[in-house]
């Protein structure tokens, strides 16, 4: 650790590396806080500042298409990050306490695809199988398909959290009379909560996220609140999507926040 | 003293290397039950899915669009040829392949300068920061760019102010923008993990041996974070190569990629059985690019 | 000695991990009621392996293992009547002190009004006293230490396995937890099976002790017949400092080293056997002149060639030209005259202090 500092010294590579670092905040951030400073601003035209004012919110709670498709969001949202959670926790457990079964290789390597594969793919993937197979397009067959991507990255996230547990806790448990369940329950899970929390926000973010996968598998009436801000943002700019933008923004800090919240209590 | 006991346990009691492989693949058999549910669904709707892509591209075009499993043929495959079609994959490689180099320049640079910093705080600051973009809705943040870009847009109106650029939007520049704004954040988080375990005691080490830091940086930090490098360029090339969202908003109909090209198709081209070519194509570089992530031995997402 | 009577009874067990690497080579072994017997040998012979059948965590590829004479078989860890204290501690961290230590007893279904109790008795067995609700990343490393044989004891095991307990501990607190131990040994009477890779660990603590290499067992016995009567190379030297010297036996109780000199020596080869001298090096003693040397000792003459001050004591290196070298050890007392290299010296020994091994 001592030597990270002569990484870091003054030098001229130092002072052009920060000089990067906060460029690159400079161009992460600013696009972001454009559209919220003109969430709030009164003009209807999109780049004009019109003094402050809560209009578009006040629109958006109008704004009935919205509504349902916020609602259909989260039931799809709800569904698919529990199950996603069960799995993929099951799954992280597979790969790092068991590992000698047969297919695990295999199983290691699909589980690795979803994370990887570009969203169009996924889309047409899915969208020709349900067709195929006579699934009607709705919020299940939305639910399905969120399941199917979001099960990795719940295991990903489980798993580098199991990869920190020594598996001396599990044995010690099982040392002290604690049966299969018993130590599951009392001494493992607890231990890897923090990563089985943090693996269900990412899921649960990245099932919120979703336009191009859910836009493929979705039915009438199904449409979720990011397909609908999608064709919203197609047709035309509107200050009422800042206003959406902004909100979203806001439930994604709200997870990254709780998230960062859990493991480090996760830690402590 | 007894090393040996003269009543020695007689044959059946004594365990034997049946038992032991018995409990072995019991716990094996444990293992698999675990994978079981995701095993199940992924090779349901994921597997299955992915192989059937590659069955609807041989199929033919009925009336409807929809296809039709008879008639097998290669005419989806055969229009990758196309020069039309070339241009666009050359299109989306090219936009790619570019995208990995600049956020793999850019990234390594911040994601070194994040994990150099002296204080454990501070780059756990400096981390959480990356981490809230990346975990912000995508499709936000690529319209910012649209607001930023089009006629009355800041970045427009400060390019006509210099003189140096006009109206972005809708160029293929707005989409690179879009692309390395959307995905910078991926490559940044496995290049911090690979460059913060580095053992700084070998880069010093090597200091010592090489002199010069340039020299050093080549042949000691940046085979270190190897790891790093392959599994963040894999999750950016792969996802660009069929990016739609971003092209979709930014680009316009000079500038479309595979993305947008696969997605017509299905919509108002109703051509399944060529979609399902071109995604069978992307399926492949993926299946490629896994292979070479697991032969590389890099695990660190 | 019967082997219903012994507390552990480890017959011809060996387990292989894979198909090359044998971990543990056919080994013999009974444990006896109120013992405490330690498991020594060097890193990667076995003794974790071993200690890790006995505890059922892993299963013996072959042989069989007994627990007051029950054949443990495939039986799981949680239904073996034995406790481990794990060389991490393998604490739970979520848990407090008192959580921790009552653990074994909650899985066990005990009352609850049982569980306060005899929690309470442990951590007054081990000094803990108003610790309970500490959790571990808030205790030093003894106290730690502490936790995970309270909450071995606590459940009453009829043998407790500890794999080198004292392992992460700085050396004062070793010695001090190593009296302590001891102590909680005898008083709860239960059996001790202790692996260390620490030879003087081994000798201090223990009633007898196994020493293992290779996967195998190469000696059993009392401590002091292991430091005292080692039955083979191996063991002479790892346990405590030893000196080697090549010869032969010219008859019983006499050998001849290689360069011709003739000593008295413990010998149970016949005559003409090609054997190794050793010695231990505080059971010589060096002298300038001969008439200095007590009657009826051998007596070697050599020169010193190396001194090395070790504070309580001082090692000289003695050359005995053709016959080899050895070490001698020297309290550090005023009495004692100092050597310089080059001196020539006298060495001395009882022919008691000197085993003719047979290679
Ligand atoms: N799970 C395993 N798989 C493969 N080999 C193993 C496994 N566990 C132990 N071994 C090997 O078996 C041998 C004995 O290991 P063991 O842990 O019993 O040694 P030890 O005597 O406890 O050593 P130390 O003092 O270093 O703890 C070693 O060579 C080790 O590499
Ligand atoms: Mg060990």
């Amino acid at each position: 650790m001592t030597s990270r500092h002569a990484a870091s010294g003054r030098t001229r590579t130092d002072r052009w590396l920060s000089l990067n670092g906060w460029f690159v905040f400079a161009f992460l951030y600013l696009p972001i806080l454009v559209v919220i400073v003109f969430s709030f601003s009164g003009a209807a035209n999109v780049g004009t500042w019109g003094g402050f004012s809560l209009r578009w919110y006040r629109r958006l709670a109008g704004n009935e298409q919205l509504l349902a498709s916020l609602e259909n969001s989260l039931w799809v949202a709800l569904y698919s990050t529990i199950v996603a959670t069960v799995f993929g926790t099951a799954a992280a457990l597979a790969l790092d306490r068991y590992r000698r079964w047969a297919s695990r290789g295999t199983f290691d390597a699909i589980l690795y695809l979803p994370v990887i594969i570009p969203d169009v793919t996924m889309a047409v993937m899915l969208l020709l199988w349900f067709t195929q197979i006579g699934l009607p397009l709705g919020r299940a067959s939305i639910i399905l398909a969120h399941i199917a991507f979001n099960i990795s990255f719940v295991a990903i996230v489980v798993r580098a959290r199991l990869a920190h547990m020594d598996s001396s806790m599990e044995e010690a448990a099982a040392d002290l009379y604690a049966t299969r369940w018993q130590t599951f329950r009392r001494v493992t899970l607890p231990l890897i909560m923090p990563g089985v929390l943090g693996g269900a926000l990412l899921a649960l973010t990245l099932s919120l996220d979703d336009v191009v996968i859910t836009s493929f598998v979705q039915g009438p009436g199904s449409t979720t609140l990011p397909v609908h801000v999608f064709g919203l943002i197609r047709r035309s700019v509107t200050p009422e999507i800042n206003a959406v933008s902004t909100l979203m923004v806001t439930a994604s800090m709200i997870l990254v926040f709780s998230s960062l919240a859990i493991q480090r209590r996760g830690e402590n | 003293m007894t090393l040996t006991d003269e009543r020695k346990p007689s044959e059946e009691e004594a365990a034997n290397p049946e038992l032991e492989r018995g409990a072995e693949r019991r716990e094996a058999w444990r293992g698999f039950l675990h994978a079981v549910p995701a095993y199940a669904y992924l090779i349901v709707f994921f597997v299955l899915p992915l192989v059937i892509v590659f069955v609807f591209s041989f199929a033919s075009r009925g009336r409807t669009g929809r296809p039709l499993l008879e008639d097998w043929n290669v005419d989806g495959w055969a229009r990758l040829t196309d020069p039309l079609v070339r241009t666009i994959v050359g299109r989306s490689l090219l936009v790619a392949v570019m995208n990995t180099v600049f956020c793999l320049v850019i990234g390594y640079a911040f994601a070194y300068w994040i994990a150099t910093r002296r204080k454990q705080s501070t780059r756990t600051l400096l981390l959480i920061l990356v981490l809230i973009p990346f975990w912000s809705n995508f499709l936000v943040r690529t319209y910012a760019w649209r607001m930023l870009l089009d006629s009355d847009g800041y970045i427009t109106q400060l390019g006509e102010f210099t003189g140096l650029w006009g109206r972005t939007l809708f160029t293929l520049p707005a989409v690179f923008l879009g692309l390395l704004y959307g995905y910078l954040p991926f490559m940044v988080l496995p290049l911090y993990a690979a460059i913060e375990r580095i053992d700084w005691s070998l880069v010093e080490a090597g200091r010592d041996l090489y002199a010069s830091g340039v020299k050093a940086f080549l042949r000691i930090t940046l085979p270190l974070s190897r790891p790093g490098i392959i599994a963040g360029s894999i999750l950016v090339f792969v996802p660009s190569l069929g990016a739609y969202v971003t092209p979709d908003i930014l680009g316009g109909a000079k500038t479309t990629l595979l993305g947008n090209f696969i997605v017509t198709q299905f919509g108002a081209a109703r051509n399944w059985p060529f979609g399902s070519a071109l995604s069978g194509a992307i399926l492949i570089v993926m299946l490629l690019a896994t292979i070479l992530y697991f032969r590389t031995g890099g695990r660190t997402v | 000695m019967t082997a219903s009577t012994a507390a552990v009874g480890i017959h011809g067990v060996t387990k292989r991990f894979g198909e090359d690497v044998v971990a543990v080579d056919d080994i013999d072994l009974e444990i006896q009621d109120g013992e405490f017997f330690s498991l020594l040998g060097p890193s990667g012979c076995g003794k974790t392996t071993t200690l890790r059948m006995i505890a059922g965590l892993e299963y013996p590829t072959a042989g069989s293992i007994r627990i007051f004479g029950e054949e443990m078989g495939l039986r799981p860890p949680n239904k073996r009547p034995i406790n481990t204290v794990f060389q991490s501690y393998a604490l739970f961290p979520h848990m407090n002190v008192e959580d921790n230590i009552g653990f074994g007893l909650r899985m066990q279904k005990v009352e609850k009004a049982e569980v306060s109790s005899r929690v309470g008795e442990a951590i007054d067995l081990v000094r803990l006293t108003g610790l309970n609700s500490r959790r571990p990343g808030e205790l030093s490393g003894g106290q730690q230490q502490r936790v995970a044989l309270a909450r071995a004891l606590v459940n009453r095991p009829k043998v407790l396995l500890l794999d080198e307990p004292l392992g992460a501990l700085d050396l004062k607190l070793r010695q001090t937890m190593q009296l302590e131990l001891k102590d909680i040994q005898s008083n709860v009477g239960i059996t001790f099976v202790y692996v260390t890779h620490d030879q003087e660990e081994a000798l201090t603590m223990s009633d007898r002790i196994g020493v293992m290499n290779h996967g195998q067992l190469v000696q059993v016995g009392r401590s002091e017949d292991i430091y005292e009567f080692p039955s083979n190379m191996f063991v002479a030297g790892f346990v405590g400092e030893m000196s080697f010297l090549p010869g032969e036996v010219v008859e019983t109780g006499s050998v001849r080293l290689a360069g011709g000199e003739v000593v008295r020596a413990r010998t149970d080869s016949s005559p003409g056997t090609s054997i190794t001298l050793i010695l231990r090096p505080e059971k010589l003693h060096l002298y300038g002149e001969v008439s200095e040397v007590p009657p009826g000792r051998n007596v070697l003459n050599g020169s010193v060639s190396r001194r090395t001050f070790y504070g309580n004591s001082l090692s000289y290196e003695v050359e005995l030209g053709a016959s080899g070298s050895f070490d001698v050890q020297v309290e550090n007392v005023p009495s004692q005259t100092r050597w310089d290299v080059g001196d020539k010296v006298v060495i001395d020994f009882h022919h008691e202090a000197a085993s003719a091994l047979a290679e």
